[in-house]
């Protein structure tokens, strides 16, 4: 299997936000979403504009991966003014027709050219949080080859298009969830993947619940999460990140298979009582492999931090208020 | 098609005309005529000279009258049951597009034949196998008049070999189908969670509620009703509670004076629950909902009045 980005834990955040900006890089993230887009109210959104070039650069600073989530209705302003050196993905919540997908591309693509960068590095995701989206799922997810993420099928957008009150303590979202990792899977792209897990309080900040939800959406397949208070971020990266004793597992599991299944030419063994074949060793190829990546990623957000704070330093500057990288 | 408040679908046989000259009294958004009740050739003639009769008694409380008809007669049982005051025929078992526009057609035919305006009467279709709810989008989309789509549980048990349990729901996939595709299309999703689509109860008003509720918050707008009993929690679940209008005029005042301060996401006063614009979006709508609710109400308090002088 493929080893998707890691992308285990993000924080949204307006983009005219000063405060959440500037301090974004400290969270440990490995992506942050800068919202153009509902966060953001109307008289601030060419202010919005104005700043993300420098916002890219300052969020970027610890090695996250950063995202601008753009405006439906403002596609060609909102692109032209996100897409920078250091932008890795667009975004668009309320993504409702494979031809918002297309004109995303199309403008894209025009940037990459102006600006210098390189083309098809700017990849993008698709948020099909709505009834029409799941309708239109299908066609949305072919629209450009740039696609990688896709998601939707619950949440507070979903839920006020459902008419529907969150927070009830049953799984309201079985089918668009289903509908969306499905075609995710077949068409190649990465789902954010969400268990239900009952959840009365809604709030956001609960880093307990954080761990649990990411925990069972790891176990479910998912590897990648995100929320929108700082509180969140670490317990998100401990359960999406596979445990050592996991690790060993999966290596003894591995090695057992290598060595007493395949080299001899039998189809499966027995290793402390579990039955291990093929499938066996792939899921523990899978998860050994997730492990590396997990903790390349988590290095490279350490050098980077290093980084960014040297350079702080040699500026005479505060952490809390980095230069632009 | 435009908004409308159509909680409780009160289901009555048209045989049943004790049941029909009462029926107004329930407060039923919606009375439904049932033609397809009676068994035999007979009973079916008897019930279809029976609706004309009964749209003026059953609409007295001010709830539409909707006539229920089936598939295998559709243009006769159209003929007989489209009459001035109907505003709507219910039919099961469509399973396509084709299916869709020859009911289509029946109604144009007999709009015209008995001074209807054309293309005035709504359709509600009930889908009872699986090729009904797979083709559910092409379905919906055949026609103007298609305003609600729902599930006929006890045929597509049925249809699909399934033994009801009350444990646990089988159809959880064909419900979010339908309610997904229908709102995506500006149509009615109704029903209720399970096992009352199955299994109804009819004595115990809380649990109806309950049902009723969670069917309101799987995406349902409203509910056939097979029992008077079921009308007043349905009214009462598939519409804004009570308590919760002071917490949405909460969240649209608290957004805009976050909005006015240059941030569309802000903590609900005293929680860390988020107000975003689909937060603020939603408890829009909900005030929406409940006006309409509220005039909905006072319309049918104003005709049970009137029908009481």
């Amino acid at each position: 299997m493929a080893i998707r980005e890691v992308r285990r834990a993000g924080l949204t955040m307006p983009i005219n936000n000063p405060r959440f900006v500037n301090n974004s890089w400290l969270r440990n993230c490995d992506h942050i979403t800068l919202d153009f887009e509902d966060s953001v109210p109307q008289s601030q959104k060419p202010y919005a504009r104005i700043i993300a070039r420098e916002a890219v650069g300052l969020a970027g600073q610890g090695g996250a991966a950063i995202n601008i989530r753009i405006n439906q209705g403002f596609i060609e302003a909102d692109v032209t003014a996100a897409s920078w050196p250091g932008l890795s993905s667009l975004s668009m919540g309320h993504t409702w027709s494979a031809d918002e997908v297309r004109l995303m591309d199309q403008y894209i693509t025009r940037i990459e050219r102006i600006r210098g960068l390189r083309p098809g590095s700017i990849t993008l995701g698709a948020a099909c949080d709505s009834p029409v989206g799941t309708v239109q799922s299908e066609e949305i997810v072919q629209a450009s080859p740039r696609v990688k993420n896709f998601g939707g099928g619950g949440g507070y957008d979903y839920s006020m298009q459902l008419g529907v009150d969150m927070f009830v303590g049953f799984d309201q979202f079985v089918y668009p969830r289903g509908e969306g990792a499905l075609i995710a899977r077949a068409f190649g792209k990465s789902f954010g993947i969400s268990v239900h897990l009952p959840d009365t309080s809604g709030s956001v900040a609960d880093a307990e619940r954080s761990y649990l939800q990411a925990a069972a959406n790891r176990k479910a397949g998912g590897r990648g999460g995100g929320g929108l208070h700082p509180n969140v971020v670490e317990p998100m990266i401990r359960g999406l990140t596979p445990p050592p004793e996991e690790v060993e597992q999966a290596r003894q599991v591995l090695a057992f298979y290598n060595e007493q299944v395949e080299a001899k030419g039998e189809a499966e063994g027995e290793l402390d009582g579990l039955t291990v074949d093929k499938y066996e060793a792939a899921r523990a190829s899978e998860l050994i492999e997730w492990a590396q990546a997990c903790a390349e990623m988590d290095g490279k957000k350490e050098r980077a931090r290093r980084e960014a704070i040297a350079r702080q330093e040699a500026a005479h500057t505060s952490p809390g208020q980095p230069t632009t990288a | 098609m435009n908004p409308f408040v159509r909680r409780s679908h009160l289901q009555i046989s048209v045989l049943n005309q004790e049941e029909v000259l009462s029926s107004w009294k329930h407060k039923a958004d919606a009375i439904v005529l049932d033609i397809t009740d009676g068994a035999g050739l007979a009973a079916r003639q008897q019930a279809r000279e029976l609706v004309r009769g009964s749209i003026a008694p059953a609409s007295k409380g001010g709830g539409e009258v909707l006539v229920r008809i089936s598939k295998e007669a559709l243009f006769a049982d159209v003929k007989a049951a489209l009459w001035p005051g109907v505003k709507g025929i219910i039919c099961p078992s469509l399973e396509t597009a084709a299916d869709v526009r020859e009911l289509d057609e029946a109604l144009l035919e007999a709009e015209k034949e008995h001074g209807i305006p054309r293309g005035s009467t709504e359709v509600l279709v009930l889908l009872d196998s699986g090729k009904g709810i797979w083709n559910v989008r092409e379905i919906i989309a055949a026609s103007s008049r298609l305003s609600t789509v729902g599930l006929e549980e006890s045929s597509l048990y049925r249809h699909m070999e399934i033994m009801p349990d009350a444990s646990f729901d089988p159809l959880v996939y064909a419900k979010g189908r339908i309610i997904v595709e229908a709102v995506a299309a500006k149509v009615h999703p109704i029903g209720v969670a399970h096992p009352y689509g199955i299994m109804p109860g009819f004595d115990n008003p809380q649990e109806i509620h309950r049902l009723a509720l969670r069917g309101k918050n799987m995406g349902f707008k409203g509910a056939i009703c097979l029992h008077p009993s079921w009308v007043e929690p349905c009214n009462r679940a598939y519409a804004p509670a009570a308590d919760q209008i002071d917490y949405f005029k909460t969240v649209r005042a608290t957004f805009a004076e976050a909005v006015a301060r240059g941030t569309a996401a802000t903590p609900y006063p005293g929680t860390t629950q988020m107000i975003d614009v689909p937060v603020d979006e939603r408890a829009r709508i909900m005030l929406e909902l409940w006006e309409m609710v509220q005039s909905r109400e006072a319309d049918k308090a104003s005709a049970l009045s009137k029908a009481a002088e």
